[in-house]
């Protein structure tokens, strides 16, 4: 398929990633829960609106609305998204009014709200975007699915010039006490920037959006997304090199022309083994870059690393609390290897 | 054109029959699946009518194989997805496979049980109810079970959900990603979403008339659907007979309202349209229409305004089979593609039933009796959700 510029693109993260110059200096955390910053949403959503909506929703309205007014898009020929969990809050205090009413009366704002795809046709009802609209709703293959639902959009009409992709997720009081009880987070409180360095038992929750205008024409790029590849729980490292191998061929490239690896590691020793295993052993002559000490473990993640791999595309700089192992080399093909759960998938890009 | 997706199998479970056959028994004899609530453990039991699949989670897992503590979401799909599969004659291990489902509410039929005890003590409520809560967790289940894993993800577009999963599994196939889909979407009932409904005020409190000048809301059903969608090379190499073929769909968003469809259905005209041009029909050429065709009073007047707009004040005999199967949210585009896939296998229309009196605004009205031999090419099937979101399939003879 054909490859699509990144035009415009924003992210909200629990990292000044917002507005703010890159490479942006790590913010620390002495908690094992990572929460947006969250900036003044004025300038995105009317005031009145805003009172009556959720914190996901807002932060997600606005990284899209950004993403296009960054790439000088007012409304996109089509809006696709990606989310693990959707809007948790709004779930949680629908469900929460519900039980306690014990089933009577009760407010259907936060119920319709709650709906997966309400961020996405909440731009869409913003810009006026009157064409295709999905939402992916698929653990860590969420964002990737949307990635490629544009690219097979751009790849099927020639009329799909600029298409809007993000992914976005929260974590909520309850979504992290449960995770936590499941010991999927870490026991004792760890220090973020800490995380990669000290492999324990689970890893640090987080949340985040980030949105990206993609692209036919290239005008003012950040990168050039060739494309994505989901890989179902592959059950060895082997299966995953033939897969990686087939999809850079099929992107005329092999593994010695990938400069870096934006590698989705969590902290969690037993998660992380197979990633930790091709780093050290596979992708040997890379740059190494890990993220999820930055933004927190969530099911969507990868697009803060797409979002981190088109900024260092663009501006040839990399964070210094990012990298695992510098190899020195360029930054022209960056490869993200994401893991989740079950869920592998790569994303290509490059300057 | 690209080469044509063909589709092999079906696979359908609902409250009007566990399977295919049972299914297009009940719609021949109209014999309609809302009925006051049997299963659901709510409150609201004895106040308004579901679609409800008349099994408990016990007695479902012994269908479906899953673990009578996995989800009821998960348990519909897996008794769907696998009816579509056996279905076909197909050596699936030959061929790159994926499994697109869909669904709005995921693992919240256990998550609101956990709920209980959780609210009160958060360290309270057992923790196997609520580890399936995301939707993609029903997916990978039983795309898991299917051995079905090449491409698997899950749509959630409100009640658009499951026609996108098809469109998605189409376009899959189109762009050479894998060969084999099964693609369609399953949602079950829980207090959730009754309540949502509920607070909406969008329910009807008897058995609902979709397309009636007196209709008053929707009823809530449950259930899951799937087809079976296969490449051309495929469907040689397999010395497959089709049952039909995926001609036309398309995906728009109608940017008017959070819930509700603009007045004069602008959505669901391109989504129509959309699907219709793909197919390089006439409108005159579509035999038959499911349309969406809730029972709400917003939904019916908007996707007939649509229709008129479409196709004339003498559109296409059409029906909403809500009446049948209630509305099954993220299921119904899937559960609605198997039976225009039927309609077009047997020659059938499906009546609205309950159906007496026009609309005001609309120039015609559904059909009201089962039509049997009948020449039926080209099924258009609508799928309208929240967010705007609205999907047109064109289902033809093959």
């Amino acid at each position: 398929m054909k490859p699509l510029y990144i035009n415009g693109l924003s992210c909200i993260s629990p990292q000044p990633t917002f507005g703010a110059e890159f490479p942006f200096e790590a913010k620390r955390y002495d908690s094992n829960r990572l929460s947006c910053i969250e900036p003044d949403y004025a300038p995105y959503i009317d005031p009145k609106a805003s009172r009556r909506m959720g914190r996901l929703l807002k932060y997600g309205t606005t990284v899209g609305l950004q993403a296009l007014r960054d790439a000088g898009v007012g409304s996109p020929d089509a809006i696709s998204t990606g989310t693990g969990f959707g809007l948790l809050d709004d779930s949680g205090k629908f469900l929460k009014n519900v039980t306690e009413a014990e089933e009577g009366v009760v407010s259907p704002t936060a119920f319709i709200q709650s709906t997966h795809n309400t961020v996405s046709s909440n731009i869409a009802l913003t810009v006026g975007c009157k064409g295709h609209n999905n939402t992916f709703v698929n653990k860590g293959f969420s964002f990737e699915s949307a990635l490629l639902d544009a690219q097979m959009l751009a790849e099927e009409n020639a009329a799909m010039k600029n298409i809007l992709v993000g992914a976005y997720d929260e974590t909520t009081d309850y979504s992290y006490t449960i995770m936590k009880r499941l010991r999927l987070i870490r026991e004792q409180e760890i220090a973020n920037l800490d995380l990669l360095q000290t492999p324990g038992s689970g890893t640090i929750a987080g949340e985040g959006a980030a949105f990206f205008l993609l692209s036919t024409e290239k005008v003012d790029t950040y990168a050039i997304l060739h494309g994505s590849e989901i890989l179902y729980k592959p059950t060895s490292t082997d299966k995953v090199k033939f897969k990686l191998e087939a999809f850079l061929s099929r992107n005329k490239l092999v593994l010695s022309d990938i400069d870096i690896v934006i590698s989705g590691l969590c902290g969690d020793a037993k998660r992380d083994e197979m990633l930790g295993n091709l780093n050290d052993n596979y992708f040997t002559a890379q740059t190494i870059l890990g993220y999820k000490h930055l933004c927190g473990e969530y099911m969507t993640s990868s697009a803060f690393a797409l979002w981190l791999g088109s900024m260092i595309a663009k501006t040839g700089s990399i964070p210094a609390e990012t990298i695992i192992r510098d190899s020195h080399r360029l930054t022209s093909n960056i490869l993200i290897y994401n893991v989740y759960k079950n869920d592998h998938a790569f994303v290509l890009l490059s300057k | 054109m690209k080469s044509p997706i063909y589709i092999t199998g079906l696979g359908v479970i609902s409250s009007i029959g566990d399977n295919v056959d049972q299914t297009l028994d009940n719609l021949r004899k109209s014999r309609t699946g809302v009925d006051e609530i049997k299963i659901l453990h709510t409150q609201l039991k004895g106040t308004l009518p579901l679609a409800e699949i008349k099994y408990t989670n016990q007695e479902l897992a012994q269908i479906s194989g899953l673990e009578t503590w996995q989800t009821r979401t998960a348990q519909l799909s897996m008794i769907a997805a696998q009816e579509a599969k056996d279905s076909c004659k197909i050596d699936y291990s030959e061929w790159r496979c994926g499994f697109i489902s869909a669904n709005t509410v995921g693992g919240m039929d256990r998550t609101e049980d956990f709920f209980k005890e959780f609210i009160v003590d958060n360290s309270k409520g057992d923790l196997h109810d609520v580890v399936n809560h995301d939707s993609g967790d029903a997916t990978e289940i039983v795309a898991d079970k299917l051995g079905m894993t090449d491409y698997v993800t899950t749509i959630s577009t409100a009640c658009s959900s499951s026609a996108n999963a098809i469109m998605f599994g189409a376009r899959l196939i189109h762009n050479d990603i894998v060969d084999i889909v099964i693609a369609g979407g399953t949602d079950s009932l829980s207090r959730f979403t009754l309540n949502g409904f509920k607070s909406l005020m969008i329910l009807d409190d008897k058995p609902c008339m979709p397309f009636d000048e007196n209709r008053k809301g929707l009823n809530l059903g449950e259930g899951a659907g799937y087809v079976v969608l296969v490449s051309e090379r495929v469907m040689k190499a397999e010395g497959l007979t089709p049952l039909a073929m995926l001609s036309g769909y398309a995906n728009a968003n109608d940017a008017y309202h959070q819930t509700a469809s603009s007045p004069e259905g602008n959505g669901n005209y391109q989504a129509m349209k959309g699907a219709l041009d793909m197919t390089g029909l006439e409108p005159s050429a579509i035999n038959y229409i499911n349309v969406h065709g809730t029972g709400t009073p917003n939904n019916d007047v908007s996707e007939g305004m649509a229709i008129m707009r479409l196709f004339g004040e003498k559109p296409p005999v059409f029906s909403s089979t809500k009446a049948y199967t209630g509305h099954t949210l993220a299921a119904s585009g899937g559960i609605e593609a198997v039976l225009s896939i039927l309609a077009i296998q047997h020659g059938l229309i499906f009546p609205n039933l309950r159906f007496t009196t026009q609309m005001k605004e609309h120039t015609f009205s559904p059909q009201v009796s089962l039509i049997e031999g009948s020449k039926v090419d080209h099924v258009l099937s609508n799928s309208f959700g929240f967010g705007g979101n609205c999907s047109s399939l064109i289902f033809s003879k093959a």
